[in-house]
């Protein structure tokens, strides 16, 4: 008999097993010393502080996080978009004797992409003091390096028989280049600079958690101080800010995908980039961002070799890069399991509703702040940051195979349902089923994220590289930053290339594709 | 003669034009009907809407004297389809489509299990040889498949429920003329096949003409009408050159 | 239909064109009317360490902005930040003139900014003083000894920020000399709340069972009837040590006028409660008056914070 091969059906069920670990060791630190406050954090939800200075600091820092997303997405598009074009190896095609600085670019953007951009934050801090140009580096560096990838990944799979059909009739490289891929990057980059852009107001917000200003900031500050109805009056002004972009987004591009001309395509897409740059750069400007005062370099002393080895000796390093790949473990396990376990339990379209709000809910919690809120009845362990990155990211998983699901073609499903299975067994084959192989190539992509924001539940959570982290900047240790900022970068740059080669895996063999 | 499905005054439309018009048609158990007419004549909506998938504007589908959409799982199990786009699963191998057939008769927990691996291998094994397909396809996937192998899962699939009824839309669209005759053959005139249990009624829906006189009734649609309702010897074939 | 396509055309490219120019005007707006805000040097900006809530601090720091700047005729902005390294980063990379540190994160920032002095203490600064409070819920008694820290093993114990001198650095000295590692608390680690006022929170709450915060926070907390004494209550004070006080850049005289430091230090020193705002900054502040201080007072600081490691 051939050996058990669970299909990958199942496969979107089986992670949520990493519940158990996780709830075990939740139950054992619990205490309810704290449930008090627990409860009073809830119930203040539902009554918000209306006070004219609380609104009107939200409104500001709220202001803060937009323009500076929007002016760091559009710079790190364009950056991105440069780098991306640079790191094909089409595009060196015509020039080969220089292919190596191609291959150069491509794998050296590997390693700002494999830092997080709180990392970059929390680094840039120290060298350039409390600029608010921090935040826009921060999120650039990281963003255009990952928007490079995407790009050079894509363009390097087009079929480029056109552009040797066009080569042969006599057109330079260029001219070629430019009229054959162009049109195919104009509707990737619409769809991925959508995603980036959402990920850039979750970048900032989290930056600002870590102190950089805007409403992550006046987040973090309400929460540390106890006072909940503060916090929420910003919590709800964030979302209600996210969810009206997310739909003017939708609208815009609604509006823009009824087919269009290339060259209208392109000229709305310059003009978008650079009506945000202005727009950007104008309402920062407007809100004493401070920009053009001058970057003021702290030139810090580097460590010497004898310093970095006793680093080496005095951080427990193998212990940390346990913990942190266990924390990811468990954390994406959740996070991939919860939504499919969901559906199968609860099937049935208004439940699949409710489940949808569920998601775009939990999608919004920035982690940090529900490792602060778990640890207030349990000890800060693996499992306090699994779950609190575990909830965050169920919600995208969530909410991108709810959204899937309620667009897709009932067709199998029905078919199954006529031929006398049960309900159940017919989402399980006909809705589950067509998903299940997108759904865990974005799961890998997930893990990705996943592993790299352990970096900011172990700073506030206690555990795992972040918290060492943390710890090594207080004491302005170098050798220590140093160390494990570069462990890091090698733990998720292996972290990439395992996941990606499982992504490409899943995509093979998948019936649509997700919208990363 | 058991009456086992009934069409009752079904008219149908969909995106604005009418599929199927005052269908009445009683199909009663043990017949071998043939369902022909021009692409279009509605023969695929007429059997969406007689294994009760789809919902027609007007009209009701009796099923052994109850509404359609009320009977149980088990009955409903009895309705066997063979789908014009097959439906079948990609994410899962031939065995597992294979027995996809008979999740109706199964609980969820069999359903799970199903997706861990092979499950009743003997049987699935039985419906690919019906359609000549070797025993060791059971472990392929599905989208390694060509057209017509995975057609021919699709007719397994159908072979593993052992309903009552077959109802077929155009199930042997690209088959090889003898494969499709030695199928054809399998529905009419075998009572089973190995461990298999054929189904005694058929509906089937044909473009190959030739192949009608296997059949003993014959229904005809033009425009979305039934036009034709008679048994074999009684038709002509100018009649049936003015249908197409 | 060719004349349609023309004209979106057309108006496509003008629309182009349109864009183009507002950003244009848009950005030379900007970079002419920015000429006149380049005066960052004539203002003094002031800092602290976020040891306790924001609405504290940002009264005590209005006040005490606005009474800078009328004793001292230069402007004076406060920049308050989310956590104390980050207020010492602040210092070394110049972002700010004039922070009230904690006696590490002093030393802290003094050891990374060369020429940096410290200028002024409060009278209560000298002999400062942590509490060790408990959860009447926990079964913790009071401590006469310091050995009797011990007690404390295996309970659910909090720091305030990692970088508080009263809530962690000295508290973590005494509990070392009892023989109590941070290891032997639960959980395998302590918590650290973030600020003394969310120690005491969170050990009133019960959320932990003892913590360690500064003596002053307790005592102002106390009087404003924020603590429930039938949930916590104060185990053991711990011996005194130096803590709070100014830290000056060392550039202040370049930068605004020979003498400036001098005079920035007496302002301090002459505040008293005749004057309302003063009166109002020395309540803030717990302080009846400041008094100087000077870099050698925070040796045995600098010590301790190098033999845990917050110092290298």
């Amino acid at each position: 008999m051939k050996s058990i091969k669970p299909v990958s059906t199942l496969l979107t069920l089986i992670p949520s097993i990493a519940y158990i670990p996780i709830l075990i060791e939740i139950i054992k630190g619990f205490h309810i010393g704290g449930l008090n406050i627990i409860f009073l954090f809830i119930s203040s939800a539902i009554k918000p502080s209306f006070n004219q200075e609380v609104v009107k600091s939200a409104l500001e820092g709220l202001q803060i996080t937009i323009a500076t997303a929007l002016t760091s997405w559009v710079i790190s598009m364009l950056i991105g978009i440069l780098l991306g074009v640079l790191s094909t190896d089409l595009f060196w095609k015509g020039i080969p004797k220089f292919s190596c600085l191609g291959k150069f670019i491509k794998y050296s953007l590997a390693i700002p992409r494999s830092i997080h951009e709180v990392v970059w934050g929390l680094l840039f801090i120290q060298i350039l003091g409390l600029n608010n140009w921090v935040a826009i580096i921060s999120i650039v560096i990281p963003y255009s390096a990952l928007t490079a990838r995407v790009i050079a990944e894509q363009l390097d799979s087009f079929d480029i028989q056109p552009l040797i059909a066009i080569k042969q009739t006599g057109s330079n490289f260029m001219s070629s280049f430019i009229t054959i891929l162009l049109p195919k990057l104009i509707p990737i980059l619409s769809t991925y600079g959508i995603y980036r852009f959402e990920c850039a107001i979750r970048g900032v917000t989290l930056l600002g958690i870590f102190g950089l200003g805007g409403i992550g900031t006046e987040l973090y500050l309400t929460l540390k101080s106890f006072e909940f109805n503060e916090m929420w009056t910003c919590l709800w002004m964030l979302w209600l800010v996210i969810i009206l972009l997310e739909k003017f987004i939708r609208f815009l591009r609604s509006y823009l995908s009824t087919n269009i001309s290339l060259k209208n395509s392109f000229l709305i897409s310059i003009s978008i980039f650079s009506l945000s740059l202005s727009l950007g750069i104008s309402w920062l400007y407007n809100l004493n961002f401070e920009m053009f005062t001058p970057l003021s370099f702290s030139y810090l002393n580097l460590p010497s070799f004898v310093e970095i080895r006793n680093g080496f000796n005095t951080l427990p390093l193998f212990k940390l890069i346990i913990t942190t790949i266990l924390i990811t473990f468990f954390a994406s396990g959740i996070a991939i399991g919860t939504p499919p376990l969901l559906l199968v339990l609860f099937p049935g379209k208004l439940p699949l509703k409710v489940q949808n709000l569920v998601w775009i809910f939990f999608r919004l919690i920035p982690p940090p702040l529900t490792t602060i809120l778990i640890l207030l009845f349990t000890n800060p362990n693996i499992s306090v940051a699994a779950l609190s990155l575990g909830i965050t990211h169920m919600g995208v998983m969530g909410r991108l195979l709810t959204d899937n699901i309620l667009n897709q073609e009932k067709s199998i499903y029905r078919a199954l349902k006529s031929n006398g299975s049960s309900k159940k067994s017919a989402i399980l084959y006909g809705i589950l089923a067509p998903q299940s192989n997108s759904y865990l190539a974005y799961g890998a992509y997930r893990s990705d994220v996943i592993l790299k924001e352990t970096a900011l539940i172990g700073a506030v959570g206690g555990v795992g590289l972040g918290w060492q982290l943390q710890e090594s900047l207080s004491s302005f240790d170098w050798a220590q930053v140093i160390i494990i900022t570069a462990t890091f970068s090698l733990l998720t740059m292996s972290g990439e290339f395992l996941f990606s080669t499982s992504q490409n895996y899943w995509l093979e063999n998948s019936t649509n594709n997700f919208t990363s | 003669m058991t009456k086992l499905l009934e069409l009752k005054n079904i008219s149908h439309s969909s995106k604005g034009s009418i599929r199927v018009k005052d269908i009445n048609l009683t199909i009663n158990q043990g017949e071998k009907i043939a369902l022909i007419g021009k692409s279009g004549s509605g023969k695929s909506t007429l059997i969406s809407i007689a294994n009760g998938s789809l919902i027609p504007n007007e009209g009701d589908v009796i099923w052994k004297g109850s509404h359609i959409n009320n009977i149980s799982n088990i009955e409903s199990s009895k309705i066997g389809t063979i789908w014009q786009d097959l439906y079948l699963i990609k994410e899962l191998n031939v065995a597992q489509n294979i027995n996809c057939g008979v999740l109706g008769k199964h609980n969820f927990i069999w359903a799970l299990k199903n997706l861990l691996g092979v499950l009743d291998k003997g049987l699935c094994q039985e419906c690919l040889e019906a359609v000549s397909l070797p025993k060791k396809t059971i472990y392929s996937y599905i989208n390694k498949l060509s057209g017509g192998q995975k057609k021919r899962i699709a007719i397994a699939r159908l072979l593993r429920q052992e309903p009552e009824i077959l109802l077929g839309d155009e199930p042997f669209s690209n088959l090889d003329p003898l494969l499709s005759k030695n199928i054809l053959n399998l529905f009419i005139n075998q009572k089973n096949y190995l461990r298999i249990k054929i189904p005694e009624t058929i509906l089937i829906s044909l473009h190959q003409i030739n192949l009608i006189d296997n059949f003993n009734r014959v229904i005809g649609l033009k425009d979305g009408e039934i036009v034709i309702d008679r048994e074999i010897h009684n038709i002509n074939q100018s009649e049936i050159d003015w249908l197409f | 239909m060719i004349i349609k396509l023309k004209k979106k055309k057309m108006h496509q490219s003008s629309r182009k064109v349109e864009f183009t120019k507002i950003t244009i005007a848009l950005v030379s707006i900007f970079n002419l009317s920015n000429i006149g805000s380049l005066k960052a040097e004539e203002i003094l900006r002031i800092g602290a360490i976020p040891d306790q809530n924001p609405e504290h601090l940002n009264r005590l720091y209005k006040v005490l902005s606005s009474e800078l700047s009328e004793q001292l005729n230069v402007q004076v902005r406060y920049k308050p930040v989310t956590n104390y390294s980050a207020a010492v980063t602040a210092f070394r990379t110049g972002n700010l003139d004039l922070v009230w540190f904690g006696a590490l994160t002093g030393v802290q920032a003094r050891l990374q900014s060369k020429g940096s002095k410290v200028i002024a203490q409060r009278d209560i600064d000298e002999k400062f003083h942590s509490v060790f409070i408990a959860n009447k819920k926990s079964s913790i008694q009071k401590i006469n000894n310091i050995n009797d820290l011990k007690t404390l093993k295996g309970k659910r114990f909090t720091f305030g920020s990692e970088s508080s001198t009263s809530g962690r650095l000295m508290p973590q000295y005494f509990l070392n000399k009892a023989g109590v590692q941070l290891k032997d608390f639960k959980g395998a680690s302590p918590g650290f709340s973030g600020s003394h006022d969310a120690t005491l929170i969170l050990v009133q709450s019960g959320s932990y069972e003892v913590g360690a915060l500064s003596e002053e926070v307790w005592k102002r907390n106390l009087e404003r009837g924020r603590v429930d004494p039938s949930k916590v209550f104060v185990i053991w004070k711990t011996p005194s040590y130096h803590n709070y006080h100014w830290l000056a850049q060392g550039n202040l005289d370049k930068k605004f006028k020979k003498g400036f430091t001098k005079e920035l230090t007496n302002v301090f020193l002459s505040f008293n409660e005749r004057s309302k705002k003063q009166k109002q900054i020395l309540e803030l502040f717990s302080a009846k008056k400041f008094k100087i201080s000077k870099n050698e007072n925070y040796n045995k600081i600098e010590k301790v914070g190098r033999e845990i490691g917050k110092i290298k």
